[in-house]
C-alpha cells in the first residue's frame, strides 16, 4: 500500500513510455525506502524546489572519489532517504558484462542498498542509487574482495574512463581502444581514486570516427580513431551495391521500401567535402579532401574499409554541462600513433602536460576546455610545445592585427627604428 | 626553494585552519608554497587525508579539503 500520495508522479505512468514511477513502485515492495523517494519528489514536484542536501563528506577508506553523498533535508517525514548516497562503480571496458557478473552486482546492491540503478551514468560507469553512510565500507569490502570490481572516479579526479568495442566486434576500429582504456585506467589508479584537479577530468576512446562514445562531446581528452591514408576500395563490391546485391547500411533501416540504392544520391552527393565520384564504372575518392566523415563507410561497408596507416586524432576540451552551453572538443593532434608496443608513452606524455598546465592555470571548477577558451588556442598550443596547423584554423581571422611576440621581432621591441626606417623608406 | 613535506603539511593545515571556509579547494593550498609543483602539493594533501588530519568534502563533481573537526562541524555530523 502507498505511503505517500503521489497524484503529480501518478501522471506520468499515464503516457505510452515506461515509467520511472511505475519502476519505483514494483522496488518498494521490497525496499521500502522507495516509498520515501516517491514521496520525496512529489513534493519537490509541489514545492518546485529540490528536497536533496548537496554533497558531504561520506566515502570510503583510502578514496576519494566514487561514492557521492546525498542526504534528504526532511528527514523526519522521509526517513528512508534520510541517506541516499550514490555509488559509482566502474563498468568493464566496452561494457561486457556476464550475467552472472549482473547478478552478482545486483543481489550486492539488494543487500547493501535500495537496489535501484542506472545503467549507466553519462561518464560511463555503472550508478547506484541509494544507500546509507554504514553501508558504504561492507559494499565496498564485498565489491572489491568478492567481485573483483572497483569504484569509478568522481568529484575532481579522473573519471572513470571510457571506450568502445573497438577491435572486439568492430572492423572498423582503428586502434585497440579497449587495450589503450584498460592501460590508461591502471596507470592512472591514483588520479581515478583521490582528487587531483581543479575540476573533473575525463578522457574517452573511440575506435574510428563514427565516435560511438561520443568521446568529441563529452570528454576533456577525446582519442578518436582514424588512418592517414587512403579509404581502402573494393570497387567489385561497390558494382555489388551499384546492381542492388548488397544491402546499404548493412542492411539497416530496411523495415521500408526506400527504392533502389542511389549510389550518386546515397553517397557522393551526401561526401560532405565533395571528394567522391563514379569514373568508368568505379568509385574514386580524393583522399586528401577526406574529412573522415565516414558516411560513405557506414553506408557500404562491404565495399569501403579506414586505410591501414592507423591511429587517432587527439582532440582536447569538450564539456556537456546541462546549465551553460556544452562544448565539442578542439582538434589538436590530427594523427597519433595509439600502440600497446610503446605502452602507450606519447598519448600519456601528451595527458600529462595538459594536466600540469591545467593544475597549475586552471581555474577552480573550471573544465579544461574552459581555460583554453579563456587564455586562447595560440597560447594552449604554445604551452604544449605544439606548432600550429591549418587543421587548428576553425574559421579566417576576424581580427586585422598581428600580436608579436618580442622575440618573433629581429632587434626585439627596443631595436632602433630610425634606423630601421632609413633602411626601408617605403 | 620548495618546503620539505613535513613543513608544507603544516603550512596546509595551517591554512585550513585559518581559512575563513572550512572547505578549500585544492587549488588554495598552492599559496601554501609557490615552490612546490601542483602535484606534489595533490600529493600531500591526499597523504594528510589518508594520515587523519585534512578530510574530503565533495559536492560530487567537485571534491575539497578541510580540518575534519571543522567540516563535520558544518555537516552536523558525527
Amino acid at each position: 500500500m502507498a505511503k505517500h500520495e503521489t497524484p503529480l508522479l501518478d501522471q506520468l505512468e499515464t503516457g505510452p513510455w515506461p515509467s520511472f514511477v511505475t519502476d519505483l513502485k514494483r522496488q518498494a515492495a521490497t525496499k521500502p525506502e522507495c516509498w520515501d523517494i516517491l514521496g520525496i519528489l512529489e513534493l519537490s514536484y509541489k514545492d518546485r524546489i529540490t528536497h536533496w542536501k548537496h554533497g558531504g563528506i561520506v566515502g570510503v577508506f583510502g578514496y576519494g572519489g566514487g561514492i557521492v553523498g546525498r542526504y534528504a533535508d526532511m528527514p523526519k517525514q522521509f526517513p528512508g532517504v534520510e541517506h541516499f548516497h550514490t555509488i559509482r562503480v566502474a563498468q568493464p571496458s566496452s561494457k561486457y558484462y556476464s550475467t552472472a557478473n549482473l547478478r552478482q552486482l545486483m543481489d550486492l546492491w539488494e543487500k547493501h542498498g535500495s537496489g535501484m540503478t542506472n545503467f549507466h551514468g553519462s561518464t560511463g560507469d555503472i550508478i547506484l542509487l541509494g544507500t546509507r553512510t554504514e553501508n558504504l565500507e561492507p559494499f565496498f569490502w564485498d565489491l572489491t574482495h568478492d567481485m573483483g570490481q572497483d569504484l569509478g572516479g568522481s568529484g575532481s579526479n579522473l573519471r572513470t574512463p571510457a571506450n568502445c568495442i573497438g577491435h572486439s566486434r568492430c572492423e572498423w576500429s582503428c586502434y585497440d581502444t579497449e587495450e589503450a582504456c584498460y592501460h590508461l585506467t591502471q596507470h592512472y589508479q591514483d588520479e581515478i581514486h583521490r582528487p587531483a584537479f581543479p575540476y573533473k577530468f575525463k578522457f574517452k576512446f573511440s575506435g574510428c570516427p563514427n565516435d560511438c562514445v561520443a568521446a568529441i562531446a563529452r570528454s576533456d581528452v577525446s582519442v578518436i580513431g582514424t588512418w592517414r591514408d587512403e579509404i581502402r576500395i573494393d570497387q567489385a563490391a561497390v558494382k555489388e551495391y551499384v546492381a542492388g546485391n548488397y544491402p546499404p547500411n548493412g542492411g539497416s533501416h530496411s523495415g521500408k521500401d526506400w527504392g533502389k540504392f542511389d549510389i550518386q544520391k546515397e553517397v557522393i552527393d551526401l561526401c560532405p567535402t565533395d571528394c567522391m565520384w563514379m569514373e568508368g564504372g568505379e568509385l574514386k575518392i580524393d583522399d586528401t579532401e577526406c574529412t573522415r566523415c565516414m558516411h560513405c563507410i557506414n553506408v557500404m561497408p562491404r565495399a569501403l574499409r579506414p586505410g591501414a596507416d592507423q591511429g587517432a586524432s587527439i582532440c582536447v576540451g569538450a564539456k556537456a554541462p546541462i546549465l551553460d552551453g556544452a562544448q565539442f572538443s578542439t582538434l589538436i593532434v590530427p594523427f597519433m600513433k595509439v600502440e600497446k608496443e610503446n605502452e602507450f608513452e606519447e598519448l600519456i606524455e601528451f595527458i600529462e602536460s595538459i594536466w600540469d598546465w591545467w593544475m597549475e592555470v586552471g581555474k577552480n571548477r573550471e573544465r579544461v576546455g574552459e581555460t583554453m577558451q579563456r587564455v586562447g588556442l595560440p597560447t594552449f598550443l604554445k604551452v604544449m610545445g605544439i606548432e600550429p596547423i591549418p587543421q587548428h584554423v576553425k574559421e579566417p581571422r576576424s581580427n586585422p592585427y598581428v600580436f608579436w611576440k618580442e622575440e618573433e621581432v629581429e632587434g626585439g621591441f627596443e631595436r632602433d627604428v630610425e634606423e630601421f626606417r632609413r633602411k626601408h623608406a617605403a | 626553494m620548495a618546503l620539505d613535506i613535513e613543513a608544507l603539511k603544516n603550512a596546509i593545515e595551517e591554512k585550513a585552519t585559518k581559512s575563513p571556509k572550512p572547505q578549500l579547494y585544492i587549488k588554495d593550498f598552492y599559496a601554501c608554497d609557490p615552490d612546490s609543483k601542483p602535484r606534489v602539493i595533490k600529493n600531500v594533501a591526499n597523504e594528510m587525508v589518508r594520515e587523519g588530519r585534512l578530510m574530503f568534502w565533495s559536492s560530487g563533481s567537485t571534491t575539497m579539503y578541510g580540518i575534519p573537526s571543522r567540516i563535520q562541524d558544518e555537516e552536523g555530523e558525527e
